[in-house]
């Protein structure tokens, strides 16, 4: 992969968690494989950084028995978390935004 | 062997060192991911292969234990696990980073060498200052008391200035750390589904 590109995505990943957890509460597998699905990355490092984001106190966790096999760990989004995910995407939202109009200057006269 | 356990293995191997509960809990966590693929209808080599290379992710796991560490107590002995973890995420520009934390590292431990020399030089010298004089020097003993208090403090504040240095770059550490273990892993070959 583009070295850029992984840049990128390192910076947004936490991001990407803390948006999917705010419509649902969700497990690694799954916030693993819909991120996979989505930017491409490797699904194995959604742990480490789960466990970042739980020491953090933006995410608690709590298990559900399952029917097949051991009960799953779901991750829970704080009101730390969430408070965070409002601050992280209006910054997101205004730097994709000013990035856009300086690499298309057309677009914003359009606009 | 299959890729199940062959992950499991390799990855609590690269744990090693790390508390027990932690190494217990981070491998629950992948037994699940396993089970949930398997659930999900994927094969295990497909589910090994999405996760990547288990020593690299045990590298990302490492470092993260060795910053929180250090977060959480200020010792020597967690400050040696942020340079070890670091270091041990091996990127690339790291070689670049490394020749400078030598560098600065060296000085460092030059300026605590003196600052712990001069400190107790002076601490040394104080009591024959108050008691007789010293040895060829010409002022009243008052002066000689205050200059070696000079000496001491002018050590000590020279030993502390460099340990807060050291804090302070163990701190960048971190940040660099951090900036640079969270999606290494990502394109490590993994094929795209849909």
């Amino acid at each position: 992969m583009d070295s850029n590109l992984v840049q990128f995505k390192k910076g947004v990943l936490e991001l990407c968690v803390l948006a999917l957890l705010a419509r649902s509460d969700s497990y690694g597998y799954d916030i693993a494989s819909r991120l996979s699905a989505a930017i491409d990355m490797g699904e194995g490092t959604i742990y480490p950084l789960m466990r970042r984001m739980q020491k953090d106190g933006l995410v608690s966790t709590y298990l559900v028995e399952s029917s097949s096999g051991p009960p799953r760990k779901y991750y829970r989004l704080t009101a730390g978390g969430r408070n965070n995910l409002t601050a992280q995407k209006a910054a997101w939202t205004d730097f994709t935004r000013a990035v856009a109009a300086i690499l298309d200057p057309d677009l914003e006269k359009t606009s | 062997m299959n890729e199940r356990d062959s992950f499991l293995r390799r990855l609590r191997s690269g744990l090693r060192g790390l508390p027990r509960s932690t190494v217990d809990d981070i491998i629950a966590d992948y037994e699940g991911h396993f089970d949930a693929g398997r659930t999900a209808g994927r094969s295990e080599a497909d589910v090994a292969t999405a996760l990547g290379d288990p020593a690299r992710v045990a590298r990302e796991l490492r470092a993260e234990a060795g910053l929180r560490r250090w977060e959480d107590e200020r010792s020597l002995a967690a400050a040696l696990g942020v340079i070890v973890g670091v270091i041990g995420l091996a990127t690339l520009d790291l070689f670049v980073v490394l020749p400078v934390l030598v560098g600065v590292a060296s000085s460092l431990l030059a300026f605590l060498l003196v600052g712990i020399v001069t400190a107790l030089g002076g601490g040394l010298i104080l009591p024959f200052a108050l008691i007789t004089n010293l040895p060829g020097f010409t002022g009243d003993r008052l002066q000689a008391g205050l200059l070696s208090l000079g000496v001491l403090s002018g050590g000590a504040a020279l030993t502390a200035a460099c340990i807060l240095f050291t804090i302070g770059l163990v701190n960048l550490l971190v940040r660099y750390g951090r900036a640079h273990y969270r999606l290494i892993a990502a394109g490590t070959g993994a094929p795209v589904r849909d």
